[in-house]
């Protein structure tokens, strides 16, 4: 294993340059999670106001409808004078005042009359008040047509009234907060892929020098066993890197939030895939770069490039057509969507996943396609030589 | 036989690099390989170490055929590049256990071949060292002991003195006499002539491709028409005398600049003491007079027709 001991030693020997990249990356994604710290839109509960009612009926339905606003208002019995309730609409006391006529039944119910309420002018919450009476009325209409009595519909009503709110969150706004460690995968591709292309193209560029490269092939060690080798340092390298950037962070910063989620999996595989196109990226770059300046400037090239034309410290949303055409043809644009969508998405729905399935696909085969690449410049190099 | 080369021919297009090239190497030798620039040296090294594909001719090392894939056979070959090639980011004796590992599993035996390699080069003090800091004469010590950490039978060695101080040069050519003497065979490559007469057992002169003179120093001085070199500073020699003194018998070439007379004899007896008493006849006066018996740049020179460094 003496190879893979040398992959070793070189990469220790960068150590510095690995942990430089991981403090900036470390310091922008703690800093631009700290800037948003609006925690509404997280969770959901059901709004409560404060309801008038003004009952001349008195009859069964009529509290029903009383008891059954209840359930979810404020509910305050108002004297029938018309200039104390628009004191009380005027100063707030109440938010939306409600009616309920003598002949109730009659009225409401046979006749379809509606009911007569008083709102805010311009608030939106009386809408909610009126689709909760419609919702009673139409219950109590169709259980009494059906030949309950107004006893047994309005217990039947207030019985199978369901006073807590089911809520899934599809899709939170935009407004609302990115978890913390949203913005560090966000930012992991700069830090990911410039790491390995920085690393990796250094360790090639010792083992590709011509002489030593010779020396290593006239030793008793098979191509076969160097190159196996070789490719184990690769992965050695790029897990150790792929844990550094993304499994200690989370740990230490973002611990429960981010393990407790249910899309840590997703945020996972991810940057798995990203891991893989860095690593094929950095093995490309190896094979054709000699020399360490030209290494530090192409590497800058390459991952500020992609960083900024794919949306890492740009949102997307605010790039051009034409930039996000050109993105399309570059690896971590199909990370960076990926990352988007799990970061504005509370909850996945089937169609979300797969449409991360398939940009992770895409990723998988950026990859593959950059390591062919690599393997027919890498032949053509040795064939020079 | 440790190494046979029997017509090797190596194209690169339409240039022959090697053209049916044979040698034969015993155990025990140092093979000294002579030859300018582009005259096939290092084709036929990186042929033999099986780096490179030849068109014809077959190579075989300690009776097996060499192949890239002859491992058992590479396991006993040291190399030593002409450039300096080990690892920046690793220390001297990193670079020395990591070319050891190349052959050398065991970790222990592995320990004490490297300590015995850096104490062979001299590099004990450089130990934890990067390659960065040390001088061109210390790199070229850590070039060879990642050649020879661990102790190869046959040790090739590509011009391994280029660049290095005359000091520093002493120290290694004693390094390679006492590989020799512990038992390797050595095939060395060199520009500087007086290295491969003052170390090598065997020589081999090779321009475009072919060998076209092999044997000892003294085998290839045989070899050649000059016996003797006599330079005399003379003055106001005429057309005449020069003619007389290169109708001497044994005078085959003569030359005159600037007051001084070169004369190459064939190997006899009493040369200059004919040319002395021609000088002294003619009453011709004459100032410091030399006499050498052929090195091997006249070999070189008269079998390839220019310098080595040319």
């Amino acid at each position: 294993m003496t190879v893979f001991k040398g992959f070793l030693i070189i990469t220790k020997r960068n150590l510095l340059m690995v942990f430089m990249y991981l403090a900036i990356f470390l310091t922008i994604g703690i800093l631009a999670s700290g800037s948003d710290s609006n925690t509404s839109g997280t969770g959901f509960h059901a709004q409560a106001l404060t309801v008038g009612v003004v009952d001349h009926d008195g009859g069964v339905l009529s509290k029903g409808l009383s008891t059954y606003l209840s359930q979810y208002h404020t509910i305050r019995q108002m004297p029938d004078d018309t200039a104390k309730l628009q004191d009380a609409l005027f100063n707030r006391n109440v938010s939306y005042i409600v009616t309920i006529p003598k002949d109730f039944k009659v009225s409401c119910l046979r006749e379809h009359q509606a009911l007569p309420v008083s709102k805010i002018p311009g608030s939106t919450d009386g809408y909610y008040v009126d689709q909760q009476i419609n919702t009673y009325l139409n219950q109590a209409r169709v259980l009494t047509d059906s030949g309950y009595s107004d006893k047994e519909a309005a217990a039947y009503i207030l019985k199978h009234a369901d006073s807590s709110s089911h809520v899934t969150m599809l899709k939170s706004a935009s407004s609302e907060k990115t978890p913390g460690y949203g913005y560090m995968y966000q930012y992991l591709p700069y830090v990911l892929i410039s790491i390995l292309c920085y690393v990796m193209g250094l360790i090639m560029i010792a083992f590709h020098q011509p002489d030593l490269q010779k020396r290593i092939l006239c030793s008793a060690v098979s191509i076969r066993s160097q190159n196996l080798q070789l490719a184990l340092g690769y992965l050695a390298v790029g897990c150790s890197v792929w844990l550094l950037t993304t499994w200690i962070p989370a740990f230490f910063f973002y611990r429960k939030a981010f393990f407790q989620s249910s899309k840590m999996p997703y945020y996972m595989l991810n940057s798995l895939t990203l891991l893989l196109v860095g690593l094929a990226l950095s093995f490309l770059l190896g094979t054709f770069i000699t020399k360490e300046d030209i290494l530090t400037a192409l590497v800058n090239v390459v991952t500020l490039g992609m960083s900024f034309l794919c949306g890492v410290f740009v949102p997307l949303d605010i790039m051009g057509k034409g930039v996000k055409t050109v993105a399309h043809f570059l690896p971590v644009y199909w990370y960076e969507i990926s990352n988007n969508l799990l970061n504005n998405s509370a909850v996945l729905t089937q169609a979300q996943r797969q449409l991360l399935y398939r940009n992770y696909g895409i990723q998988l085969l950026f990859a593959a396609a950059i390591f062919c690449i690599a393997l027919v410049v890498s032949k053509r190099a040795r064939q020079t030589a | 036989m440790l190494v046979h080369i029997e017509n090797l021919v190596k194209r690169y297009g339409d240039l022959l690099a090697l053209d049916h090239l044979s040698l034969d190497i015993e155990e025990g030798e140092i093979f000294g390989l002579l030859g300018p620039n582009g005259s096939g040296k290092t084709t036929a090294i990186n042929c033999l170490l099986a780096l490179l594909k030849y068109d014809k001719g077959t190579i075989t090392i300690f009776g097996k055929d060499m192949k890239p894939d002859s491992y058992d056979i590479k396991q006993d070959i040291g190399v030593v590049m002409q450039n300096v090639a080990v690892f920046e980011q690793m220390s001297v004796y990193e670079n020395i256990d990591y070319f050891c590992g190349l052959y050398i599993r065991d970790k222990q035996k592995r320990r004490e071949l490297v300590e015995e390699a850096i104490a062979f080069t001299g590099l004990s003090d450089f130990r934890k060292m990067r390659p960065k800091k040390l001088s061109g004469g210390l790199l070229r010590r850590l070039n060879i002991a990642c050649g020879i950490v661990h102790k190869p039978r046959l040790i090739i060695m590509d011009e391994p003195t280029v660049a290095v101080d005359p000091q520093s040069r002493n120290k290694i050519l004693e390094g390679i006499l006492e590989l020799n003497r512990q038992g390797s065979t050595i095939i060395y490559t060199s520009h500087y002539m007086e290295e491969v007469e003052q170390i090598c057992t065997r020589i081999a002169i090779i321009d475009h491709g072919r060998v076209l003179a092999s044997g000892t120093t003294e085998e290839l001085k045989k070899m050649i028409k000059t016996g003797e070199t006599i330079t005399i500073e003379a003055v106001a020699l005429t057309k005449n005398n020069l003619a007389d003194i290169r109708s001497l018998s044994h005078v085959f070439d003569l030359s005159y600049q600037d007051q001084t007379m070169i004369l190459r004899c064939s190997g006899a007896k009493h040369n200059l003491i004919r040319v002395l008493n021609y000088l002294q006849e003619q009453d011709i006066p004459f100032g410091r007079v030399f006499s050498e018996l052929p090195t091997l740049n006249d070999v070189f020179l008269e079998i390839t027709g220019k310098e080595l460094r040319d």
